[in-house]
């Protein structure tokens, strides 16, 4: 058999004193589209994250083939959930920036680009500033920048949040091509029926832990569940917490200032109080 | 090409690209600079002295109370001044005092009220005008102007009279010859000494300034719009991407500062040719030692503010951090202008900010004191240094990653 493209052993990620996600095993290979579902604050992100190698875990460790990932990086493209596109560049200065940093020559990158703009429908609006795009032209420049250099795995974080029916559409059709000419991606998604029609393999996560690992048919024998939608709220049904990145606390200063400005309400001084 | 320098590279440049395509930016940092000094130096004066020509050709509207002297009569006439004349009013304590003509005097209906009373062989005078009125105030001026050469006139004739020499009389104690010729100090050290008050605090000032807005844009700004996740993906390091990203704003305040220089040459080579101020005379050591002070202070300070930047989580945090911070440029600046340089301790010269600053104010004076260029060379390249720490540390963070959502 062949080595995985990407290894996690025993992988656990910490904010302060939160367990974003905790002992996390996972084997990747190639020529797969791997689906991450779950809610909102269950660690996709973080583990997309640490598989970009954009953060490192505080537990464990994550090989891409025998090397750490975070040095590995330029085998991976990424297409985060913000796209990232800088508003005063066209479509290709964009592309051709990531391009340029992964050492790829200009017209080489020119005609991957091609060959990808051409599939996504978007041709035309590579020489226009991106600035007035959509959020689906968006969607696609950021995924051609992020395949201009023929990445071994691309990690998508929620590729069609935001996008009309057709441009989902095309996006997932793209994912499917790549698939199938020996690609491996892995889809971060909320959407069960999306993950179903677009993943060889889906890994649910919920508060920070892998809940369930396989294909969708397996999947559904596994929880015995008639459909996927039944499978993931019988792996889930614990109560969802809050999305640990964002959980800020607020300042002694701030607290401060917020009683001192809110002081002459008497109910929310109380609530504030019992906090 | 070595990878780090083609990740530095790619990324100062793509970051000037984006920089410069909006052209507030360019108004702020290339057109204004290029335009202050030149603005400040030659079309302020001439719009003055446009002004005072203006002023100079009015005809002002007097009233003369009380006695008349014809003499002084004439004189007022010659400077334009429309005179007539009234008896002064009774409601008055002394030539000073209003009293009724308030109302005059503040609705412009005259521009000035002249009093004059004769006391035997001596006169008393009064002048009442409205300082808030630049009419009022010529009024005034050129009354003063002619009393004084009226007044000059009667001690002259009584001194004659007396038989006494007005001259040795009234100017016993004289310079001999043309007191510029007494100075030691070439015309080229006169205006190195004119303009090390200042340039040292407008290249300070300036420098920190510009660099604000790309400092804020290429750190908080990436975070704010969303870009910095994608940025971080790269296979570049944090340190690549510092670096790229100070050699950005370095670049950029590099040229709003050089253009500053050049408008402020250019209005010192129009000073000079109306013989106003010399051109500075410094030494190719002391230029190359300027030079080497700008560029580490720029590395100081961009450092510093990307890195302060960089700690904040929005554009609005980060102006409101890095705007009051150049307060910190603002009072040193000002508290160097006032050290004197003859015979300066060497320690002050290890001060951060104050050493770069007197270093600059010392080599345009075209002094290179080898003491003093160790003393702030090794201090500013050590603070330097701290300012690119911090800033590397900044980089690095691990919520730079975590709080992008």
């Amino acid at each position: 058999m062949n080595k995985p493209l990407l290894t996690l052993s025993g992988v656990a990620k910490s904010f302060g004193t939160v367990d974003a996600l905790t002992h996390v095993d996972l084997e990747i290979n190639s020529g797969q589209v791997i689906g991450l579902v779950g809610g909102n604050g269950a660690g996709k992100t973080t583990l997309l994250r640490l598989m970009a190698g954009v953060m490192e875990p505080t537990r464990g460790q994550i090989l891409f083939q025998d090397s750490p990932v975070s040095t590995m990086r330029k085998k991976l493209g990424v297409v985060p959930e913000s796209t990232g596109l800088y508003s005063r560049l066209t479509a290709w200065e964009n592309i051709r920036y990531h391009s340029r940093m992964y050492g790829i020559p200009d017209d080489e990158s020119w005609k991957r680009v091609l060959q990808f703009a051409y599939r996504l429908d978007i041709l035309d609006a590579l020489s226009r500033h991106t600035k007035g795009f959509s959020r689906g032209m968006r969607q696609k420049t950021a995924l051609l920048r992020a395949l201009a250099h023929d990445p071994d795995i691309l990690l998508l974080d929620e590729p069609t949040a935001g996008l009309d029916v057709t441009s989902a559409r095309t996006v997932r059709s793209l994912v499917g091509q790549l698939r199938d000419d020996g690609g491996t991606i892995i889809y971060s998604t909320h959407h069960l029926a999306e993950a179903q029609q677009v993943c060889d393999r889906i890994i649910i996560v919920h508060n920070g832990t892998i809940r369930a690992d396989g294909s969708p048919t397996e999947l559904l024998e596994q929880t015995g569940a008639s459909n996927l939608e039944e499978a993931y709220v019988s792996l889930t049904s614990d109560k969802a917490r809050a999305r640990v990145e964002d959980d800020e606390k607020e300042g002694k200063l701030s607290k401060w200032w917020r009683l001192f400005l809110t002081g002459k309400t008497p109910k929310m001084k109380e609530a504030l109080e019992d906090e | 090409m070595s990878n780090s320098w083609r990740f530095v590279s790619t990324i100062a440049k793509k970051e000037i690209i984006e920089f410069v395509r909006d052209w507030r930016t360019l108004l702020a940092l290339i057109v204004i600079p290029l335009l202050i000094f030149p603005a400040l130096f030659i079309a302020l004066p001439l719009l003055l002295q446009s002004e005072a020509a203006e002023l100079d050709a009015l005809e002002l509207d007097v009233a003369w109370q009380g006695d008349i002297n014809d003499e002084l009569n004439q004189m007022f006439n010659n400077s334009s001044l429309i005179i007539t004349f009234e008896e002064i009013p009774d409601d008055i304590n002394n030539l000073s005092h209003i009293g009724s003509d308030i109302d005059r005097i503040r609705n412009q209906e005259v521009n000035a009220i002249f009093r004059l009373v004769q006391d035997g062989d001596e006169w008393k005078f009064s002048i009442l005008y409205l300082s808030t009125s630049e009419a009022s105030n010529e009024a005034r001026a050129r009354m003063i102007n002619s009393l004084t050469i009226w007044e000059n006139e009667v001690i002259n004739g009584t001194l004659v009279e007396a038989g006494l020499d007005p001259e040795s009389t009234l100017d016993p104690v004289t310079w001999d010859g043309d007191w510029e010729e007494s100075d030691a100090a070439t015309r080229g050290e006169q205006a190195g000494m004119v303009l090390s008050m200042f340039i040292p605090m407008v290249i300070a000032i300036w420098t920190a300034s510009s660099a604000i807005q790309p400092s804020i844009d290429m750190t908080a700004g990436e975070r704010e719009r969303g870009t910095l996740e994608a940025l971080l993906c790269l296979p570049c390091t944090r340190m690549q991407l510092l670096a790229g990203k100070w050699l950005a704003v370095a670049t950029i305040t590099s040229v709003g500062v050089a253009l500053q220089i050049g408008g402020l040459l250019f209005a010192i080579k129009f000073l000079a040719s109306a013989s106003i101020i010399g051109v500075p005379t410094v030494s190719l050591a002391s230029m190359l030692l300027l030079t080497m002070a700008v560029v580490i202070f720029a590395v100081m300070v961009v450092a510093f503010e990307l890195a302060l930047a960089m700690r904040s989580h929005s554009v609005k945090e980060a102006g409101s951090i890095l705007g009051p911070a150049i307060l910190f440029i603002i009072f040193p600046a000002l508290f160097t202008q006032v050290i004197n340089l003859d015979g300066i301790e060497s320690w002050w010269f290890g001060i951060p900010l104050v050493n770069i600053l007197l270093a600059m104010r010392e080599l345009l004076l075209d002094r290179v004191i080898a003491e003093h260029v160790i003393v702030w060379l090794v201090s500013s390249l050590i603070y330097a240094g701290l300012a690119a720490w911090f800033a590397a540390r900044q980089f690095k963070r691990e919520d730079l990653v975590a709080s992008i959502s």
